[in-house]
């Protein structure tokens, strides 16, 4: 008997769809539909666009080139109120719950019930309920959304999402806050949203829950489409395949031959926030360790302890200088202290907390010969250190041009350059080459290779496996803020990562 | 390429250079042409040497109250206690609460200073109060105290070498502006060369990236209030030494015209585009525009009105420009 | 545990209690009927003026031009012999003044301080322009509506009691003053939920202009005369009350109950120094040190301005 499939109707057409971000790419002709009862799986590493592509769609963000389609017909969603208007609900990876305001207004925060601008707290109130009973999420209407655990707040922006009266929705990494008796409510209300013929778009990696709730799977890689496919053509490790596959192209420099030297940096049984795992690394001279894992399981939470910028709850860290004298953090003097003992941060978010932007290329740079200088001390910038530095670092610009003018790439090597001014040892560095185009990563790992061979040591945390593979001597892979594996870099391969990452704690692996 | 264009429109070019240069300085600088200008047509003996160098010596003490106060801003905060310091400063020196001679008063006058400076510092960094409030309060809680003390001893006369100091002249040249440029200079280049000032750039740009550079971004602000502090007491020496006995209102105003000389000076919140000289330009423009709008027989009202709407234009005018800008 | 979004606590309620049960106490002058009703006129000018302040304050602003907007308006009641139009005048110029604030502030980006600070300087020399020394009439219909008597009841109390009941639907039972909380708080995340932030924020400069020159008419109609210097006190008294309430100064916190804790505060130590006869110019450094202390006890991440 021939089965006849049902063409159930195309909700979302995202057709060619093409995102740029100054000079960096996120989306390369993107195409893809999404049907009414369906729940889509949008997967990919880290960076893949995922996220951009649902902006998209969400009205945050305005395709550079290709159309949006809704229910057949063409939009342009110009801002997140439109979208959720033309029946987009979006639950945004970034909580955007008002800590100052209930449950209940939260949830129906700019679309309250009421008259001539008066609120009609009765009505808002029996309408949060109505979408908390719906959703079984339990609670109190009237609870300040400050007070609710993280966990909390995540499901009432899931149940924000499902009060509006949408028939799209998207989710943003839902669970990563969420335990498992919450994930298990989160799969009801998924069931019964497909039911009533809604689509959902699921961001995710886990693969997991993309096999567990989802019957569509898209996979990006790079900003590009790799392709759709019905869940029940795919198996975890086909899925790894489409997610990971590419040439590693040639932009690492060698490995040294050389085993690395003392040790640098002791970190001993160090517990980063309350609650945490104690973690004890040893990081030597010369090499560079890389740090890999799913997103927030606490890579962040430990580079910024040993960098000083957050106080470690329980353990130490001790720091070996070059004339052989060990000094132990002390955690008071925050990053002041850490980088006089040449542990420094190159943080994630260069713009926000890490350059001046207004501030020419060579005052960023001259920060870091501050190390230790006591505030009354001449600090001259000294106009041959800064030329000397431009070269190395391959800076075409000009000392004087603002920082906040150049690219992505030349923005990290002006970071790199204030720390190799300021002769520091221990680098630490949350994801090196985010926002860097190719030309100037192949640069920067040949800067971050120069640093070790001089007798530095790196930390580096990327969600770029392959850039882990290939830069790193070798490869930590945290989860739930345990390191689980320590991999040597030669050995590692992708799908030997994301595994060690992705295995469930009940043992079942991708 | 270029040669050809050189040739055909070097004045043009050179012309657009110099207009877009003149646009991006800070507004008192063109104020001060304009202003200057403006006299020449209406009121030419203002601009008389003579007259130039009184109006100099009467824009010293708010040329110092200025540079406290830009100090202040760079670091992204504010200080607003200048008129509670020149209350106090003056009415310590004047009623003989402090029988010191002359020298020795003086510095206690500008330890007393850079005591508040430090008051409110401690205040806006250990307990992260705001630093509008916390320098308000403090100048509320000076004034009041020299209006209740007055009650029991009166205002007398400042003290000799102060007067002195205020009516010396130097080859003709009046010696308050004197100490004031030479104190304008060493601040300026010890700003551009010392560590302190590297980090105040960093801290005045972007707070979370000087901390996680490991500069001692709390540190650099304290210092920064005690600086301001210190500078307005200065100021209200030399206001003291002007006016020759004490007064419960000297200093009324200063630290609100200090605070349009910043701004006017091109200084703004975390940046210090205008250096150390726009602020004090600035204070010469507010003071030769003060003399020549009663001048011109405008009285207060007039004289309010346009400060006000002088301030708030250059500062939208800033702020439009700047929007872009990422650091806010 | 999150400050509840009114921002009481024992010690903004407290401290207006403690106050009075000691003035009622220890001074039988302050228990008298007239000193009470005096004081509920004293204080009903610097309640209005801060409950405009609040506004602001609750989108993290701070607008110190109300004093300049109450002279003025004093000013303005005094140049026209019909109430009605005075009192229009002195209103339009209050919803003029705000809206300027507020565009200045949202839109081109000027720091409110800076922005209010001009604002103020403009009008106060305006208000020398217009009354260069305090005189003239003020309309005598006006001059009873702030100073008589209805059904027993002084007037200044049902002033104080419309603009609290006023200010205090506005923040709780509209979508307005919800938006106010939403936008001080974390104005992206509220403008991704749909807030108009920046409206709101203008909306909020408007209604403080037009608190402040309702001050300004009650009390120059009270003291029965205009004055360029009526309002001198009341931006910092205002910021004062606001703080002592409980207002939080970076925003999404507050309530109208704080606000009167707050200037019941700050009306009871002046009372109180007047009844003790208590020198007036200590009252400056006594206003000064209790907003230092309501100051420090508001815990904040951010350092400066």
């Amino acid at each position: 008997m021939t089965h006849v499939p049902m063409v159930t109707p195309e909700r979302v057409v995202l057709n060619n769809v093409s995102k740029s971000f100054g000079p960096t790419a996120a989306l390369r002709g993107v195409t893809l539909t999404g049907r009414a009862g369906s729940i889509h799986a949008v997967t990919g590493e880290n960076g893949a666009g995922k996220s951009t592509l649902m902006k998209l769609l969400a009205g945050v963000h305005a395709p550079d080139d290709g159309e949006i389609r809704l229910r057949g017909q063409p939009v342009r969603l110009s801002t997140p109120a439109h979208a959720r208007r033309a029946g987009v609900s979006t639950v945004f990876q970034e909580l955007t719950v008002l800590p100052n305001l209930t449950v209940a207004e939260n949830l129906n925060l700019g679309r309250e019930p009421g008259r001539l601008g008066a609120l009609d707290r009765g009505a808002s109130r029996r309408r949060a309920e109505a979408v908390l009973g719906r959703t079984g999420v339990a609670l109190d209407p009237d609870r300040l959304c400050g007070d609710l655990s993280v966990g909390e707040q995540q499901l009432l922006e899931i149940a924000k999402g499902l009060a509006a009266d949408a028939d799209v929705f998207i989710f943003d990494e839902p669970t990563a806050p969420l335990n498992r008796t919450e994930v298990d409510q989160l799969e009801a209300l998924l069931v019964h949203l497909k039911a009533e013929g809604k689509l959902v778009f699921y961001i995710s990696h886990r693969l997991e829950e993309i096999f567990r709730f989802c019957d569509t799977v898209t996979v990006l890689k790079d900003g590009r489409l790799v392709g759709t496919e019905p869940i029940g053509a795919l198996t975890p490790d086909r899925l790894v395949t489409l997610m990971v596959g590419r040439e590693l192209e040639a932009l690492f420099p060698a490995r040294p031959e050389e085993a690395p030297g003392e040790v640098r940096l002791d970190v001993r049984e160090l517990v980063a926030t309350a609650g945490a795992p104690p973690v004890s690394i040893a990081l030597r001279r010369g090499e560079i360790v890389g740090i890999a894992g799913l997103e927030g399981q606490g890579q962040r939470a430990l580079v910024r302890a040993l960098a000083g910028a957050e106080r470690p709850v329980g353990g130490a860290v001790r720091v070996n200088g070059d004339d052989g004298t060990a000094r132990t953090m002390d955690t008071r003097h925050g990053t002041v202290g850490a980088v006089r003992q040449g542990v420094a941060l190159i943080p994630e978010d260069r713009k926000a907390e890490g350059l001046c932007l207004d501030l020419p290329i060579q005052d960023n740079i001259w920060l870091g010969p501050l190390r230790g200088l006591a505030l009354w001390r001449r600090a001259r910038r000294d106009a041959g250190v800064i030329r000397q530095l431009r070269e190395r670092l391959q800076l075409r610009s000009r000392p004087v041009d603002a920082v906040g003018s150049l690219s992505g790439g030349n923005q990290q090597k002006v970071m790199f350059g204030r720390w190799l001014a300021a002769g520091v040892r221990v680098l630490l560095v949350e994801q090196p080459t985010r926002g860097v185009d190719v030309g100037a990563k192949a640069e920067i790992y040949t800067l971050l290779r120069q640093f070790t061979a001089e007798g530095g040591v790196v930390l580096a945390v990327s969600g770029d496996l392959p850039e882990l593979i290939g830069l790193c001597d070798r490869i930590l892979v945290l989860r739930g803020g345990a390191v689980v594996a320590d991999v040597p870099g030669a050995e590692a391969t992708e799908e030997g990562l994301l595994a060690l990452a992705l295995r469930d704690p009940s043992g079942v692996s991708a | 390429m270029i040669a050809l264009s050189m040739r055909t429109s070097l004045p043009l070019v050179r012309l657009h250079q110099a207009a877009t240069w003149a646009l991006a300085l800070p507004p008192a600088y063109l104020g001060v042409a304009l202003l200057l200008t403006a006299a020449a047509f209406t009121r030419p003996n203002l601009l008389s040497p003579m007259l130039l160098l009184l109006i100099m010596r009467q824009a010293a003490p708010l040329g110092l109250a200025a540079m406290g106060q830009s100090l202040v801003m760079r670091c992204r905060s504010l200080d607003l206690s200048a008129g509670g310091v020149v209350a106090m400063v003056s009415f310590l020196l004047t009623s003989g609460a402090l029988p010191l001679p002359g020298p020795l008063a003086i510095a206690a006058g500008l330890a007393v200073g850079a005591l508040v400076g430090a008051v409110n510092g401690w205040m806006v960094v250990r307990l992260r109060a705001s630093s509008v409030i916390v320098t308000l309060s403090v100048s509320m809680i000076l004034s009041g105290l020299v209006i209740a003390w007055s009650q029991f001893r009166s205002a007398g006369d400042a003290p000799e070498l102060l007067r002195a100091f205020g009516l010396a002249r130097v080859w003709g040249v009046p010696l308050p502006p004197i100490a004031w440029l030479l104190l304008l200079v060493p601040v300026g280049l010890f700003l551009r060369s010392s560590a302190f000032g590297r980090a105040m750039d960093a801290v005045g740009a972007n707070p979370r990236a000087a901390e996680l550079s490991g500069l001692p971004h709390l540190r650099v602000l304290f210092l920064a209030h005690v600086a301001s502090g210190l500078l307005s007491a200065a100021g209200g020496l030399l206001l003291l030494a002007f006016v020759g006995v004490g007064n419960v209102t000297l200093g009324n105003d200063l630290a609100l015209n200090a605070l349009a000389a910043a701004i006017l000076g091109g200084i703004n919140f975390g940046n210090g585009r205008g250096g150390m000289a726009g602020p004090a330009v600035a204070a010469f423009m507010l003071v030769f525009l003060f003399n020549f709008l009663t001048s011109l027989g405008l009285g207060e009202a007039g004289r309010l009105m346009l400060q006000g709407a002088i301030i708030g234009l250059a500062a939208l005018a800033y702020a439009l420009r700047h929007r872009g800008a990422t650091s806010t | 545990m999150t400050l509840a979004r009114t921002g009481l606590t024992r010690y903004t309620v407290g401290l207006p209690l403690l106050l009075a049960v000691l003035l009622a106490l220890s001074a039988a002058d302050f228990r008298q009927p007239q000193n009470l009703v005096n004081f509920g006129g004293q204080v009903a000018a610097l309640l209005i003026a801060s409950l405009g302040q609040m506004c602001v304050t609750l989108v993290a602003g701070i607008d110190l031009s109300v004093g300049s907007v109450m002279s003025l308006a004093s000013c303005l009641l005094v140049s026209q012999a019909d109430p009605v139009l005075a009192v229009a005048m002195a209103l339009a110029m209050g919803t003029l003044v705000g809206a300027v604030n507020g565009l200045g502030v949202a839109v081109a980006g000027v720091h409110p301080l800076v922005m209010t600070l001009s604002t103020a300087t403009f009008l106060q020399g305006l208000c020398h322009a217009v009354l260069p020394i305090p005189g003239g009439q003020v309309p005598p219909s006006l001059v009873a509506a702030a100073t008589g008597q209805v059904a027993g009841v002084p007037l200044p109390f049902v002033w104080c009691a419309v603009a609290i009941a006023a200010l205090g639907a506005l923040t709780t039972r509209t979508r307005f003053g919800l938006h106010l909380f939403a936008a001080g708080s974390h104005p992206r995340s509220a403008h991704l939920n749909g807030v108009r932030v920046r409206a709101v924020t203008v909306s909020a400069y408007v209604l403080c202009g037009v608190m402040a020159a309702t001050a300004g008419v009650f009390l120059a109609a009270r003291v029965a005369t205009g004055d360029p210097n009526l309002g001198a006190s009341f931006p910092l008294e205002s910021v004062a009350a606001v703080a002592l309430g409980g207002v939080q100064l970076t925003g999404g916190i507050g309530s109208v109950a704080g606000v009167v804790a707050g200037t019941l505060s700050l009306g009871l130590l002046t009372n109180g120094l007047n009844v003790f006869g208590v020198s007036p110019f200590l009252r400056g450094v006594l206003t000064g040190a209790l907003l230092l202390a309501a100051v420090s006890v508001q815990r904040r991440r951010h350092v400066g301005l």
